[in-house]
């Protein structure tokens, strides 16, 4: 605490520019859809004006397939989240306590497709999922998006489970418990803040992915981003306030939810990427 | 008991099986694709390496892969020069520090679509905020729409703004994992902050930087929503990156085969910039057993 008051003030200046920098631009589209139409593109900028639900009526009146494509990225979402978490669970609790070389191998083939870009699996799987009928379901894109965060899930809760002390598995086995019962109800509550972690990423992505939705899903499994896009690339020109609107509606449950829970997103990170 | 059973072997399972089902083997399968000549309505035919030879023959191909090196070098350094600015900053006196950390993480739970919205919005030519902010200073405009390099511009600051958390974060965890006495002793022996930050906390912290550069080159490399939904590639096929001319081939043109050509050179690269911390890995895993 022995900078100068120049130095601090410097400090002060660089924190507001990263502040404006990183929630500058999702304040201007929360704030914007409470705008008039006509405010919306005012010249200059307005910054002080009447809020109104205008926007957020005419989405609902003018894209009637919003909230019901809401609620898919919702069903998509909970599933790769629940699906990741239980995988992860029991193969990382495998992979803090055992140690065999096939194990570690398998460790180190996880680690391996973590490097995979994403895109080149749709193009073999595009026909086969045509062919299964499996095209446009909300169980695809749960086992897809699921796919690409059971590396790193695996990863996160092992590094959490391994600081639980083993004596108290030896505790619970010597009582009679079966492994089932030692994994949920001794490590699984312990290893509570690894699943946090865990979850984040694989949820984070589920409810913003675009790429997988937009080449696998057409109408009933459509998911929020996709409409949003539509939105964006109509022909007779944007309605800004109505985009506006649904990117809000889109982005403040999960911002919430990333800003609560901020200290796991830091350490799930460096569970995944940093550790070995 | 801590002998392996198994029971174990069918806990690790379904890991391994979504791993295998959904990207391993299809990606293997993209391998053999690359080789033949695949489309609706046909079993693959083998050609050989004929889609690498059209593929390297064809012009935009290469300004996509131009285009798409420029992106990524952009998008890397640039990230992580303000990351390790930004996490150097942090780690020293600032009010608030939670809740400024919870802001520069924001970024991070913004889907793509929604990035793209705030940049066009702040862009649109004439009466979008920075525009309009250019024009009043007369100078001129961001011509996004028609200048396949300002494009690409904007696609990077996009890129940076939405993955700069990621790069902030990991650089910001092992910058607060330096000993303070370290910098302490380096200030008594009369180094200057320059020289405590080049000999000191920079060494300390290169293997973060480096995990932070593969990661990000890798990531970085696949990028297709903000092009696709800002310019679609255009005009004329001139903003084009790696995986929008893969999903123009195989989703505009139905050619498989030829866009696993791009995908298996995408995959083969990854791999490439991968190596070194691969290899660490391997290392690393195996002796410890």
């Amino acid at each position: 605490m022995d900078e100068s008051w120049r130095t601090r003030a410097i400090r002060l200046v660089l924190i507001a520019i990263a502040i404006v920098w990183s929630g500058f631009p999702i304040f201007l589209v929360v704030m914007s859809s409470f705008k008039d139409v006509r405010e919306i593109f005012a010249v200059p900028p307005s910054f002080f004006f009447t809020p109104t639900l205008d926007s957020y009526r005419r989405l609902g009146q003018l894209w009637p397939a919003f909230y019901p494509n809401m609620l898919n990225s919702l069903i998509i979402t909970t599933g790769a989240t629940m699906l990741t978490v239980v995988v992860t669970s029991m193969a990382g609790y495998v992979y803090a306590r055992y140690s065999s070389r096939l194990l570690t191998g398998s460790a180190f083939f996880m680690i391996f497709v973590r490097m995979f870009p994403p895109i080149i699996i749709t193009l073999p799987l595009f026909p086969v999922v045509n062919l299964l009928g499996m095209s446009d379901t909300h169980f695809l894109l749960i086992l897809l998006y699921s796919s690409f965060f059971v590396s790193l899930g695996t990863w996160i809760m092992r590094a959490f489970i391994e600081q639980i002390p083993r004596e108290l598995e030896e505790a619970a086995f010597v009582d009679g418990a079966n492994l089932l019962q030692t994994l949920t109800r001794v490590i699984l509550p312990l290893a509570a803040q690894g699943i946090v972690a865990s979850s984040i990423f694989v949820l984070v992505f589920s409810w913003n992915e675009f790429i997988f939705a937009l080449i696998f899903t057409t109408r009933d499994a459509k998911t929020a981003p996709l409409i949003i896009a539509e939105m964006l690339s109509t022909a007779d020109g944007v309605e800004w306030g109505i985009l506006f609107a649904a990117a809000t509606i889109q982005l403040l449950p999960v911002l919430v939810f990333v800003i609560a829970v901020q200290r796991y997103v830091v350490a799930g990170l460096q569970a995944g990427a940093v550790k070995g | 008991m801590w002998t392996l059973r198994p029971v174990h072997y069918l806990m690790v399972a379904p890991v391994h099986l979504l791993l295998l089902v959904f990207i391993f083997v299809p990606a293997l399968y993209v391998g053999w694709l690359s080789l033949t000549h695949s489309s609706f309505g046909g079993p693959p035919e083998f050609v050989g390496l004929e889609n690498y030879a059209t593929m390297l023959a064809d012009r935009i191909f290469w300004r996509s892969f131009w285009n798409t090196f420029l992106v990524v070098n952009i998008v890397v350094y640039g990230e992580l020069a303000l990351g390790l600015g930004l996490a150097l900053l942090l780690a020293g006196w600032v009010p608030f520090k939670r809740v400024v950390i919870a802001i520069i993480l924001a970024p991070y739970a913004i889907t793509e679509v929604t990035a793209v919205i705030m940049w066009r919005y702040m862009l649109e030519p004439d009466v979008g905020m920075i525009n309009y902010a250019l024009k009043s200073l007369g100078v001129p405009q961001i011509e996004w729409a028609v200048e396949p390099f300002s494009a690409l511009m904007v696609v990077s600051v996009l890129a940076i703004w939405q993955h700069l958390p990621f790069t902030f974060l990991i650089l910001y965890a092992a910058v607060t994992t330096i000993p303070n006495e370290l910098i302490e002793s380096a200030k008594v022996d009369g180094a200057t902050p320059w020289q405590t930050f080049w000999f000191v906390k920079l060494r300390l912290i290169l293997p973060a930087v480096f995990v932070a550069l593969m990661f990000r080159y890798i990531f970085a490399m696949r990028i297709f929503s903000e092009v696709w939904l800002l310019t679609e590639g255009g005009p004329a096929r001139m903003t084009e990156v790696l995986a929008v001319y893969l999903y123009r081939q195989a989703f505009r043109y139905h050619e498989f085969g030829a866009a696993s050509a791009t995908g298996w050179m995408l995959l083969l690269l990854s791999l490439v910039i991968a190596l070194p911390y691969l290899r660490a890995m391997y290392v690393k895993m195996f002796r410890d057993g």
